[in-house]
């Protein structure tokens, strides 16, 4: 389930997986950017102007009725944020033009329309609709407020925000409010513009018979200049601990613990961070899990994430105010308990069986099996599934605490619900 | 055993094993992954049942969902470690109607089913591991508490219904939790957790043969001791408030439209409501529809803006919901455009169209097995003929579309649920 690659020229790419496992044929293509404070708030508009109206579909309720015509085939565009890179995502799927009784007609039409909506939106002189623009502006600020709506998310965006206030990693993947209000229809339209010309593109199929979708993408038109170069990621130590608290009305408080790595995607030693961070919170037999939810019964969630491309680690739980100090003491142990080389042959094995299994099972989604060859994407090298497979069971207890003795606790942050009962 | 040929042209495998266990085998060649569940018809709504011998008895609330939490314990290591060790992953779910209990493996298949098919029959309770897991659920309902829109969903639910046990939390309450013990534990166990009242699905690459060993060794016999007759207040048809508000940390009011029905159990028509259900609110509701295109011009709406029907043999009710600055207004206007539906005349090319949608939706759908193996489970406990669905869609008229707006929403059995942000809600 890994790709073919092939380079359409000009900084596109093609990526096909040819299967006749599903019942759809899925693509989705990303153009990438150095994630910065002011096109990120630029960039994260574009989505929701492209859902608004294409030239031949003008309006949303066009282009939703098209896409329920074609069987159920799908539209939708998001702005993902890996690294310090912007991600601008568009997905798209049909049904397979083999199952359908006018399948050959349904996919052409299929493909048409998508390229129609995510190339060329309905404009108004030298930008969007300004009318869509202003509406969508507003949309995107409540987004961005709205983040407050779920803690949890809330609380990993704002540890971020606190733990990397002058890298580019602390800006929000949507851009700041600010950010947003100052927002000009032209702006946004040139940055489309600019992403669609200047930054890499790259698409991905997934599906049977692509050889036919292919060769309509082959065709298409891009106009493209010449490639911008992008950036690698800001790589900083921590400077000590810092501990940040902040108040909301909420019955139940979450606690983020951000660490730094030292160690990325690029390095060799890769693999054993990730099987540290399985080892530490990535699993219900993982440390944190046993000894802050089934030990200590404080939390319901608790667990970790890596995001390598940075080289951050970030630890979150949903506990009660009073047991905040109890939390940090219990998770502050667990990392010193890998730093010490406390890893147990069980905990090991089942860390890298656990993360092999939880890949080979992406084959089976083809968004999955796209998804997974991002990381590899913005660190311009994409790894086949048994490359991971075996650099991950190539992983020792003592690459694991090598990774873990890397890690440099940069900031504790801790969103307090102020009305919780006890 | 019976053998049915799916739209997408696999072949699922349905039956009984002699002490009632229904098992459905669905062979997916080419899956990396294997799922399975295991479910018991016994949910939130069960707090009040008959057990032969005893009467009628009344268990604290949210009982079913502390029993799901404790299975998972053992008297050496826990249910985790074990299924960790093959890379498999176990997980489980409550529902007002269901507990099940799942895993998905990569390898070591037989190992995985026949570890879930033992600790689902084999619990082990004891005061001291029952005490412990009280703190761990009361931060899960902290958790829900902050969820603005399981909130908002709750007070309508409890503005919606009198009696029906669906106004109360899956969870329960940190009271009620706070009551529960292991005898009233092993009491719902021993009334539910019955062969005759469960349903075992495979879904993957894998040999049906081998599943079928797994669960006849597991399922031995043919006894099936009688499960415990559910007891259900009536619930009158009028709803029981008209209007509930309530604030909560949020950025922006949500606010949910409701209207409940009476349920319906014959499971064709059932699932025959349900999906012409889907056209009428799609006609309303989906960005397809010239309603939703004004009001979210209008700005009333953002695209949070849905709506959903939820039927079952215990309850019925639409709901449609949306953030908005203006949740008064946003209610008149969903009353307003349920009435324009209902007056019609409703277009045959929409019908027809959204059809188109519904058939597409329908085989993308097979996809994913965890889906497919869930739907199953649902459709089954239900009654619903889920492999007819592209008959009974077929058979679907503008009429029935038209007259299923009638019956279905029926604004005198409305009401209304809005959620402020803190000091928002006096205007």
């Amino acid at each position: 389930m890994d790709f073919t690659h092939c380079n359409l020229g000009a900084g596109v790419r093609l990526h096909l997986c040819e299967t006749d496992k599903f019942n759809t044929v899925t693509l989705k293509m990303f153009i990438q950017q150095d994630l910065a404070p002011d096109s990120a708030a630029a960039t994260a508009i574009i989505p929701a102007l492209l859902k608004r109206g294409s030239q031949r579909f003008p309006s949303t309720r066009q282009i939703a009725r098209e896409l329920e015509y074609l069987h159920a085939a799908s539209f939708s565009a998001d702005v993902l944020k890996i690294g310090e890179r912007q991600l601008l995502e568009f997905y798209f799927d049909m049904i397979d033009p083999t199952l359908l009784p006018d399948g050959e007609e349904n996919g052409k039409r299929a493909l048409a329309t998508f390229w129609d909506i995510a190339m060329h939106p309905v404009t108004e002189g030298n930008g969007f609709v300004q009318e869509y623009f202003d509406q969508e502006k507003l949309n995107l600020r409540r987004d961005v407020e709205g983040l407050i709506n779920d803690k949890r998310a809330y609380a990993l965006a704002r540890a971020v925000e606190l733990m990397c206030p002058n890298e580019p990693y602390g800006v929000y993947r949507y851009g700041s409010v600010s950010a947003i209000d100052a927002l000009q229809n032209t702006a946004a339209y040139r940055c489309y513009q600019d992403l669609l010309a200047t930054r890499p593109i790259d698409i991905f199929l997934v599906g049977r018979n692509l050889d036919l979708v292919a060769n309509e993408i082959a065709r298409l038109e891009f106009s493209r200049r010449e490639a911008a170069t992008l950036e690698p990621p800001v790589v900083r130590e921590p400077e000590g601990e810092r501990w940040h608290e902040e108040e909301v009305p909420a019955q139940q408080s979450v606690l983020v613990l951000g660490y730094r790595t030292q160690t990325r995607y690029p390095d060799p030693d890769y693999y054993g961070l990730v099987v540290c961070n399985g080892v530490l919170g990535g699993f219900p037999h993982s440390k944190l899990f046993v000894n802050v939810r089934e030990r200590a019964s404080l939390a319901y969630y608790v667990g970790s994430f890596v995001d390598g491309t940075k080289g951050v680690l970030m630890i979150n739980a949903g506990i009660s105010a009073a047991k905040v100090d109890q939390a940090v003491g219990i998770i502050k142990e667990q990392v010193n308990a890998l730093q010490q080389g406390q890893i147990t042959p069980e905990e090991l094995e089942q860390t890298k069986t656990g993360l092999c299994s939880s890949i080979a099972a992406m084959a089976d989604d083809p968004s999955s099996i796209i998804d997974r060859n991002l990381v590899g994407l913005v660190n311009g090298e994409m790894r086949s599934f048994d490359d991971v497979f075996a650099a991950i069971r190539g992983v020792t207890a003592a690459d694991v605490q090598k990774a873990a003795q890397a890690l440099r606790l940069d900031t504790v942050y801790v969103l307090k619900g102020s009305s919780e009962k006890e | 055993m019976e053998r049915v040929k799916t739209p997408t042209g696999h072949e699922l495998l349905t039956g009984f094993l002699p002490n009632g266990l229904h098992y459905a085998i669905l062979p997916r060649p080419g899956f990396v992954k294997k799922y399975a569940i295991l479910a018991t018809k016994y949910g939130s709504l069960d707090s009040r049942f008959e057990v032969p011998g005893e009467g009628v008895v009344d268990v604290p609330d949210g009982i079913a969902h502390f029993l799901e939490h404790k299975l998972f314990e053992e008297a050496d290591g826990n249910v985790f470690d074990r299924f960790a060790q093959w890379g498999a992953s176990v997980n489980a779910f409550t529902s007002y109607t269901q507990t099940a209990y799942l895993f998905s493996t990569v390898d070591h298949m037989q190992e995985a089913l026949d570890e879930l098919i033992r600790f689902v029959t084999h619990p082990y309770l004891t005061e001291e591991n029952v005490e412990k897991e009280k703190g761990i659920i009361v931060q899960e309902l902290r958790m829900y508490e902050d969820h603005p829109d399981r909130r908002l969903h709750k007070n309508l639910l409890n503005a919606l219904y009198h009696k029906n046990p669906i106004r109360l939390d899956i969870g329960g309450t940190p009271e009620s939790v706070s009551r529960i013990t292991v005898e009233w534990l092993m009491k719902c166990y021993r009334t539910f957790y019955q062969p005759a009242n469960m349903v075992l699905v495979v879904v993957g690459d894998v040999d049906p043969q081998m599943v079928l060993d797994v669960a006849g060794q597991h399922f031995r016999g043919s006894d099936s001791a009688r499960v415990g007759k559910r007891v259900y207040p009536e619930e009158p048809p009028e709803v029981n408030q008209n209007w509930v508000e309530d604030q909560l940390s949020i950025s922006r009011p949500r606010c949910a439209v409701g209207i409940k029905s009476a349920p319906i159990s014959d499971g064709w028509e059932s699932l025959k409501l349900h999906l012409t259900m889907n056209i009428v609110l799609r006609l309303i509701a989906a960005r397809s529809s010239p309603h939703y295109e004004r009001l979210y011009n209008s700005g009333l709406i953002d695209d949070s803006f849905g709506a959903s029907f939820n039927s079952t043999p215990y309850y019925c009710h639409a709901v449609f919901t949306s953030q908005t600055d203006d949740p008064r207004r946003f209610a008149g206007e969903i009353k307003g455009i349920i009435q324009e539906t209902q007056n019609g005349p409703i277009s045959e090319a929409d019908v027809e169209r959204l059809k188109r949608l519904l058939y597409g939706g329908y085989l993308a759908s097979f996809d994913s097995l965890e889906y497919v193996a869930n739907n199953y489970v649902s459709h089954y406990f239900n009654g619903t003929p889920y492999f007819k669905f592209l008959n009974i869609l077929q058979s679907i008229t503008v009429d029935d579309v038209q007259k299923a707006a009638v019956t279905y929403l029926d604004l005198d059995r409305s009401a209304v649920s809005i959620l402020w942000p803190h000091g928002e809600e006096e205007k």
